[in-house]
């Protein structure tokens, strides 16, 4: 299986739109370190789960070949607006279609002039492939999914990938602690909403760097009741599926807050 | 002293099913129909909608969800495509609406001054929720009375329901104010489904009603007592059963939009005139009315004070 890297992301656009903003540059220059380090790889396709992109029915996977438009975020509009244009490898998205059915989860492909893309998805294009380099496939995060049913979505999708002897890079997009700061503050002042999530954080992150498997899924199922991560921590699932239930150690690119909530840019050893 | 009204209140839910249902030029999807008794329920509504001649209608919607504070809609004027992303089979409709942007601008001031976090949202390239546009097009299919958008702020989830649901008294009543005011003739539209457990697959043919039903007789029965109540004006009973229906019944009024709505009113213990109930892939959703004009209580007047100068000029102080 030929997954040359894996990132573990975090889906606020606040860094992209703001980057001059001192506690948001720190996940600007990670998010630009793993931009470095992605394109080394020189990678066939990006296999991507986004906590951001809801889906309640069945699993859906993103199938219009080119998608563009300008995104104006529901909650961080103030701070401006994100353009995007994204290209799909629609051959390995209508393969984890039909490979989401033989796991037992239904699924279907959207093809829809202007169907929302979220956030999350705009925010980790733009800055891991700003040259729109290289076809994504985009996978939903079905709320109803439990975090074992993610696990077999990221390791169809990259089964699938391989078996169209693609070059594959895996991203998982979503936050670490949720809580976000419930009063407007002076943006330069972000920090991580309390001394707990931020220390949930760290653990989180020192077992990546560790490649301590057994740590994390002990770990996990508090993490996600006490800290509150993106639904339930689940674009950590897709990675760890995708990448055959093992991670061989990580590297921190930046950590930081994001209005009080947690977010990461990590590079997981393949 | 300043005045306005609010005319009447409408729990007006907004499953997409029924624009399909519909088939309306605005709607690119075409359906066979379905889910017809909802839609009649709604064409009743949309004829006391027409008699009472409002200026405005302001619509809470649980798909604009929101983390920081509660915003309002800020553009005169918002255009685009809105694709549903959960049913784009069956919604992708085309938008024009305008915005009443002195009342929005009036609301957010009121609840900044009951302690809200309030924002305007002034990017003319926002693509408003389907939530808000199906709502709309239900009540008001000729698009041609201003609107003020709001979200729901996600404190009902984020913090405790009674918790999230006191700011959303706090919401309807600066809404209240800013409708007096303004001294606009308001209608109020809580964008809100009743018991929201739904199932988990679409039919092949998605308008077959030979597939529709509740999920779950607890969810149908919660919702026939609550409308009972609702019918029966037991407004203050009603809410005194609603975290244990949110609870119970996974109701989708945790959103905030019904809260809002009869804090903005009052809690007018007046009975709502029942239009319809159905399901839609099995959650329960009715269309009511609370006429406030037919019963002679919809002369709002703004406050003597604003809430911060009442407060006492000690108000804040260490």
């Amino acid at each position: 299986m030929t997954i040359v890297a894996a990132f573990l992301v975090p889906g606020t656009p606040l860094p992209l739109l703001r980057p001059d903003n001192p506690p948001w540059s720190r996940i600007a220059n990670g998010y630009r370190a793993a931009a470095r380090a992605l394109a080394t790889q020189r990678p066939d396709v990006l296999l991507v789960y986004s906590t951001q992109w809801i889906a309640v029915l069945d699993e859906l996977w993103q199938l219009r070949p080119l998608i563009s438009g300008v995104h104006v975020d529901e909650n961080w509009y103030e701070y401006g607006e994100l353009a995007y244009e994204i290209r799909i490898d629609v051959e390995v998205a209508r393969g984890c279609v039909e490979g989401s059915k033989a796991v037992g989860i239904s699924a279907k492909g959207v093809d829809y002039d202007q169907f929302p893309i979220d956030t999350g998805t705009i925010v980790a294009n733009t800055f891991l492939n700003s040259h729109n380099q290289w076809p994504l496939v985009i996978a939903a995060n079905n709320l109803y999914h439990s975090w074992d049913d993610t696990m077999r979505l990221g390791e169809m999708a990259a089964r699938v990938a391989d078996k169209k002897s693609k070059k594959v890079v895996v991203i998982g997009i979503g936050g670490m602690s949720g809580s976000i700061l419930r009063k407007e503050i002076d943006i330069r002042g972000d920090s991580i909403a309390s001394a707990a999530d931020d220390a949930w954080n760290r653990r989180i992150l020192d077992a990546f760097q560790k490649a301590d498997v057994a740590r994390l899924k002990e770990l996990c199922p508090a993490y996600v009741k006490e800290a509150k991560p993106d639904m339930g921590f689940k674009h950590f699932a897709w990675i760890l599926g995708a990448l055959g239930g093992r991670i061989y150690g990580a590297r921190l690119h930046g950590y930081g807050p994001s209005y009080g909530s947690g977010a990461a840019v990590v590079e997981f050893k393949v | 002293m300043a005045q306005g009204q609010i005319l009447a209140g409408y729990l007006a839910p907004h499953p997409p099913h029924l624009v399909y249902g519909e088939n309306p030029p605005q709607n690119e999807p075409r359906s066979q129909g379905g889910w017809e008794q909802l839609r009649w329920a709604y064409e009743r509504a949309r004829k006391t909608l027409d008699e009472l001649k409002p200026d405005v209608l302001l619509v809470h919607s649980p798909h604009w969800m929101t983390q920081l504070g509660h915003h309002f809609l800020g553009v005169p004027r918002l255009k685009g495509k809105s694709v549903d992303p959960i049913f784009p089979n069956l919604f992708r409709y085309n938008f024009d609406l305008t915005v009443d942007v002195e009342l929005a601008e009036a609301c957010c001031k009121a609840a900044a001054e009951r302690g809200l976090v309030a924002k305007m949202m002034r990017n003319p390239r926002f693509r408003v929720d389907y939530g808000t546009i199906t709502t709309l097009h239900l009540m008001r299919p000729q698009w041609d009375i201003p609107v003020v958008g709001l979200s729901a702020n996600n404190s009902p989830y984020y913090l405790s329901t009674k918790e999230g649901l006191e700011e959303m008294d706090l919401l309807g009543k600066a809404t209240r104010a800013a409708i007096a005011r303004t001294g606009r003739r308001a209608v109020l539209l809580a964008s809100n489904t009743l018991s929201h457990l739904h199932f988990h697959q679409e039919p092949e043919l998605p308008e077959d009603m030979s597939r529709e039903h509740p999920v779950s007789a607890k969810g149908y029965q919660w919702d026939m007592r609550m409308i009972q109540l609702m019918r029966q004006g037991q407004t203050k009973k009603v809410f005194d059963l609603l975290p244990q229906f949110i609870e119970e019944a996974f109701a989708e009024v945790k959103s905030g939009a019904f809260t809002w709505m009869f804090a903005a009113m009052g809690y007018p213990e007046i009975p709502g005139e029942f239009y319809g109930y159905g399901t839609v892939i099995g959650t329960g959703n009715a269309v009511m009315e609370w006429n406030l004009a037919k019963h002679g209580l919809s002369m709002v007047e703004a406050p003597r004070t604003s809430p911060a100068a009442a407060a006492g000029p000690l108000a804040g102080a260490p």
